[in-house]
């Protein structure tokens, strides 16, 4: 009660402050008068008595003080008091306030826009209802297709036939949906336009998709169960981009048939605005189709898992037991399946599971590969934020020395320590808050080049769906960085400025003759230098390794080489067309002057995945259950090693002798040779793909040399792997068993070799291309060179990213160590007279404050190298084999380092020296 | 250093038995009885009867002091009275229990 009456007092107290203030005065006054009267009655002076008086009452500012906290919201009006006085002081110093907001703003823009980035692709949650209620399948996600029995870890792709299972026998989801896990893309085109087909992405996707995520049509309807069966009319939901963008938002489109890979389908709905897919792509998808639209064999087959699942659970279900019930399902799917499992998929049985896990951000296949680059540059531009820190608390020490006269009056008169503090730390977190303002500026701008660095626009695709628009969490991110910016720097300062002594107030002209403050102001710059050193070694690091990847030997020739991304199947194009359409492809083009070799292949390399297979040996004891048998592979017409320039070392590579009818062929790696032959001559041995009885499929013929095909592991040795003839169709020897692989025969890259001089034929080879197959669109032409650089386009963002921090803290630190040698110079400016007076020359005189910013510099790069190791250890396998602690780089960077630090202190030196020694004296009198 | 919250109460205790005072008055009369506890820091006791005051113990009002200036006098509340008379029962159990404390012997105990 007393304390709610006494609040509203409290509430209503700033009214009446001037009165209250009055009061206090007066009650003050009459009281030391009766108090001197009093003590005048024992008969001292009434000057005496007055004194006396005084001394009784007490520090009357301290009371005053004590009186306003008792009387008033003491936080909220000292603050607002401290703000104005803080802004008061600020606009006094105009110079030194724009400088620190400036530096603080970097600071902050740089950390604030990185974190714009990680928030938006490591925790945003899906722009879907409820998205705290979805799970997903899956510790980790993984790409595309996996086949067998048995996946390693967990089961985190499913078939068609484990899809329906587990949704129709999971009771604690409300919906379970699926998707494809590997990007679809189509050949594209609305029927009845005279228009070349365009490439689009798409997904397929379960009929509950839409409903699981409460996603509303924005135009038509959505996809419906009724959509995702056998036998329905093909229908597809196109996305709010492309409808908008290419259709004008067209009405018309609803309902209109478009040709999907030549085959018509209507579309019946556009997504909504913002809604990309259950993860982030790049591109995202611009159709949706149901998942009976993929090709039968998809659907039918229960061991080829393609599908992702993310579920709504029902309100109040434990996850855990959700989680249990599709384990055993799980098994008793592969149960029912037993027959059909190898000796070693029943051996592996055991050990298959699953995970549930939250869904509500997604799928995170880019959360998962763009994890560790952002924390790194978390860590960068937390590092850069550290030195901006150091940097802001060293002016702002120099400024509390040169206000330490008037904080010492403060404190003479009866300032509370902790008042004074708290002005010091007002002035900062001002400052900080300012910065911060300015820095959310920065970060927007920053994540936005950021973003189009890390993700090439690619021409009529959509972005990749990550929005650096400000929102709750960034901003409150960028608050947070700037309080925590304003504590770090201020603090120091804020200490120093209580420990001031009060009686330096009356030495007058602020003679001090204490050193205090010269201390942290040193360690703050050798903080400073280390750091640097560290940033600087990092970026010198991953430019070295961003150099060692794009200068390597990919065993491949990149020069005069072009790269046709096209897929016949977006076309329509049957199986049974396609050697003769290769030939025709093969033979236009080689037939163009500037055109020396033509070969097709389903992948170039260093353009994209790879197919994987279980290696059979003929002659080799069989793999065991846990044994790696992977190697990956490709199929490609006649020639394809010469096109690529990839060097024959055994044997032959592919010729027209390799046709449907002789005998199967391939052509190996070296790496393949080592991993499954052995010592033994691998021309003549025998392999398969296809599990036992598989073992006499292929005759190698050829060996090549070893080349950089994958673009991923590309710090690991290279991987095995074969070619096959792109005219031999792998056809087992089982009686009624169909072809294996059918897909493998569509060839997406063509490779072309230019003669040396030629100009790329850009155009005659699009207007060949669009004769022959003129439904077949082109989703890229580019040169081998761009093929190869684009796999590096993260890793040159990151290690640009990282030099461009690197710099900016080498700056900062010089401008500290500046700053410091200025000041240490200005205070020994007597020293120096004498010194000069007595005969030291001016190379003395610059040597002896090079001396004392060596002093610095030395220490900073010692206490740096720890540091830099630590960094180096966090850049881990990023560096794809580079030595972490590669000396050379260390050394440049410290010699960078010492020399920028040099330069730095070098200005102050001169200054000093050219001080006459009379001047000096002078001044010190 | 005085307890924290005596002062308080020794303010209002004052002012139940003299009446109303003004702050120089209420110092005086507690220096008499307690012996030079606010010898030198007469100046905190203003803190305290604003807060008394805010909590609605005590009113004040502008008068006339002896020498016929303008002083504050302060006098108890009715709610101050029973703030008083609740915080004097309060003193008085825990003052007795530290008593006993302190007089206990060791044979006492046996």
């Amino acid at each position: 009660m007393r304390a709610i009456r006494r609040f509203f007092h409290r509430l209503l107290s700033p009214a009446r402050r001037r009165r209250d203030e009055e009061r206090l005065q007066i009650e003050i006054e009459e009281h030391l008068r009766l108090q001197a009267e009093e003590i005048a009655r024992a008969g001292l002076s009434p000057a005496e008595a007055r004194r006396q008086a005084v001394l009784k009452f007490g520090a009357v500012e301290a009371v005053k003080e004590s009186y306003r906290d008792q009387r008033g919201f003491v936080l909220v009006e000292t603050v607002i008091q401290d703000v104005r006085q803080a802004l008061r002081r600020l606009r006094s110093a105009r110079t030194f306030t724009i400088a620190t907001v400036l530096t603080l703003a970097l600071g902050i823009g740089a950390t604030t826009s990185i974190f714009t980035l990680a928030h938006a692709v490591l925790l945003k949650s899906l722009p879907v209802v409820n998205p705290g209620q979805l799970y997903r399948l899956g510790k980790e996600s993984r790409c595309c297709f996996y086949g067998g029995w048995n996946q390693k870890d967990e089961f985190s792709l499913v078939s068609y036939d484990l899809y329906t299972r587990l949704r129709d026998n999971t009771k604690g989801f409300e919906e379970l949906a699926a998707s494809s896990a590997g990007g679809d893309l189509f050949g594209i085109r609305r029927t009845g336009v005279a228009e070349p087909a365009q490439s689009y992405p798409g997904e397929y996707v379960s009929g509950n998709y839409f409903s699981m995520f409460g996603i509303r049509p924005y135009a038509g309807r959505a996809l419906a169960p009724e959509d995702d069966r056998k036998g329905v009319p093909a229908v597809a939901m196109m996305s709010y981009r492309l409808w908008e963008q290419k259709y004008g938002s067209d009405r018309s489109v609803i309902g209109s048939v478009f040709n999907f890979d030549d085959k018509p389908v209507t579309v019946v709905g556009i997504t909504p605005p913002g809604f990309f897919g259950e993860q982030l792509r790049d591109p995202p998808p611009d159709f949706y189709l149901p998942l009976h639209s993929a090709d039968a064999t998809d659907l039918v087959s229960p061991n080829e898992h393609w599908l992702n699942l993310i579920g709504r659970i029902r309100p109040g279900v434990n996850p855990a037991s959700i989680e249990l019930e599709m384990r055993t399902e799980l098994k008793q799917w592969l149960l029912s399946h037993w027959s059909e499992m190898s000796a070693n998929d029943r051996a592996l049985f055991p050990e298959q599971t699953l995970y549930l896990r939250p869904g509500g951000a997604g799928i995170s296949g880019m959360r998962d590969q763009y994890e560790h680059w952002l924390r790194i540059l978390l860590m960068v531009s937390g590092l850069v934020l550290v030195i901006v820190c150091a940097n802001v608390a060293n002016l702002m020490l120099v400024r509390g020395m040169e206000r330490r006269q008037q904080t010492s009056l403060c404190i003479a008169l009866g300032a509370q320590p902790g008042r004074v503090v708290q002005e010091a730390l007002t002035e900062s977190l001002l400052l900080s808050l300012l910065g911060g303002a300015a820095g959310v500026v920065i970060a927007f701008a920053g994540a936005r080049v950021i973003l189009d660095l890390a993700f090439p626009a690619q021409p009529g695709l959509a972005g990749v769906p990550i929005h650096a628009s400000p929102s709750m969490p960034v901003l409150l991110f960028a608050c947070i960085a700037s309080l925590a910016t304003g504590i770090a720097f201020g603090i120091g300062p804020a200490w120093m400025a209580a420990r001031t002594d009060p009686i330096e107030a009356l030495r007058g002209a602020g003679r001090s003759s204490s050193r205090t403050g010269a201390f942290p102001r040193k360690a703050l710059v050798m903080l400073q230098a280390a750091l640097s050193l560290a940033l600087l070694s990092a970026s010198g690091l991953l430019t070295t390794t961003l150099r060692r990847l794009e200068n390597q030997d990919f065993g491949f020739i990149q020069d005069r080489r072009l790269v046709v991304n096209a897929d016949a199947r977006q076309a329509g194009y049957r199986q049974e067309q396609l050697t003769p359409l290769y030939q025709r492809i093969h033979d236009s083009l080689a037939a163009i002057p500037a055109v020396k070799a033509v070969a097709l292949c389903i992948y170039s390399p260093m353009g994209n995945n790879y197919w994987g297979a279980s290696i059979w040996v003929d002659g080799h004891a069989p793999p065991g259950p846990r044994e790696d048998n992977v190697a990956g592979w490709d199929r490609a017409t006649t020639g394809y090693f010469d096109v690529i320039g990839n060097p024959i070392i055994r044997g032959r590579g592919i010729t027209d002798q390799d046709t449907e009818t002789s005998r199967h062929v391939a052509i190996i790696n070296e790496a393949f040779a080592r991993k499954f032959i052995g010592k033994e001559d691998p021309i003549g041995k025998h392999f398969g793909q296809y599990g036992p009885g598989s073992e006499r499929q292929y005759e190698i013929v050829g060996v090549a040399k070893d080349a950089r095909y994958f673009n991923f592991a590309l710090d690991k040795p290279v991987a095995p792997i074969f070619v096959l003839p792109e005219r031999q169709h792998d056809f087992l020897p089982i009686a009624g068993h169909p072809e294996a692989s059918p897909s493998s025969h569509f060839m997406r890259n063509i490779v072309i070799e230019l003669r040396p001089g030629a100009s790329p034929p850009i155009a005659q080879i699009r207007q060949i291309l669009a004769s022959l197959a003129p439904d077949m669109p082109i989703i890229s032409i580019r040169t081998m060179k761009e093929q190869v650089a684009g796999n590096f386009t993260q890793q040159r963002l990151i290690a640009r990213l990282t030099s461009l921090f690197g710099l900016l803290s080498l700056l900062l630190a010089s401008i500290g160590l500046y700053g410091v040698t200025a000041y240490n110079a200005g205070r020994r400016t007597g020293e120096i007279g004498v010194r000069m007076a007595v005969g030291a020359d001016r190379g003395h005189i610059i040597a002896l404050v090079l001396s004392g910013a060596l002093w610095l510099i030395v220490p900073g790069l010692l206490l740096g190298v720890p540091l830099t190791m630590a960094a180096s250890r966090v850049l881990g396998h990023q560096l794809y084999g580079t030595n972490p602690y590669d000396p050379a780089v260390i050394s440049i960077a410290a010699l960078a380092l010492g020399l920028s630090g040099f330069a730095a202190s070098l200005v102050p030196a001169i200054r000093a020296s050219l001080i006459s020694p009379v001047e000096a004296l002078h001044a010190e009198g | 250093m005085v307890l924290q919250g005596t002062l308080a109460l020794m303010v209002l205790k004052t002012l139940d038995v003299l009446g109303p005072l003004h702050g120089y008055g209420i110092v005086r009369r507690i220096e008499q009885i307690s012996g030079g506890l606010l010898n030198v820091n007469q100046g905190t006791l203003y803190p305290v009867l604003l807060k008394l005051e805010q909590e609605g113990s005590i009113a004040s009002e502008w008068g006339a002091s002896e020498n016929n200036r303008k002083a504050r006098y302060y006098r108890l509340t009715r709610a101050g009275r029973k703030q008083l008379d609740a915080e004097t029962r309060e003193w008085e159990q825990h003052a007795a229990v530290i008593a006993r404390f302190f007089t206990v012997k060791a044979e006492d105990l046996k």
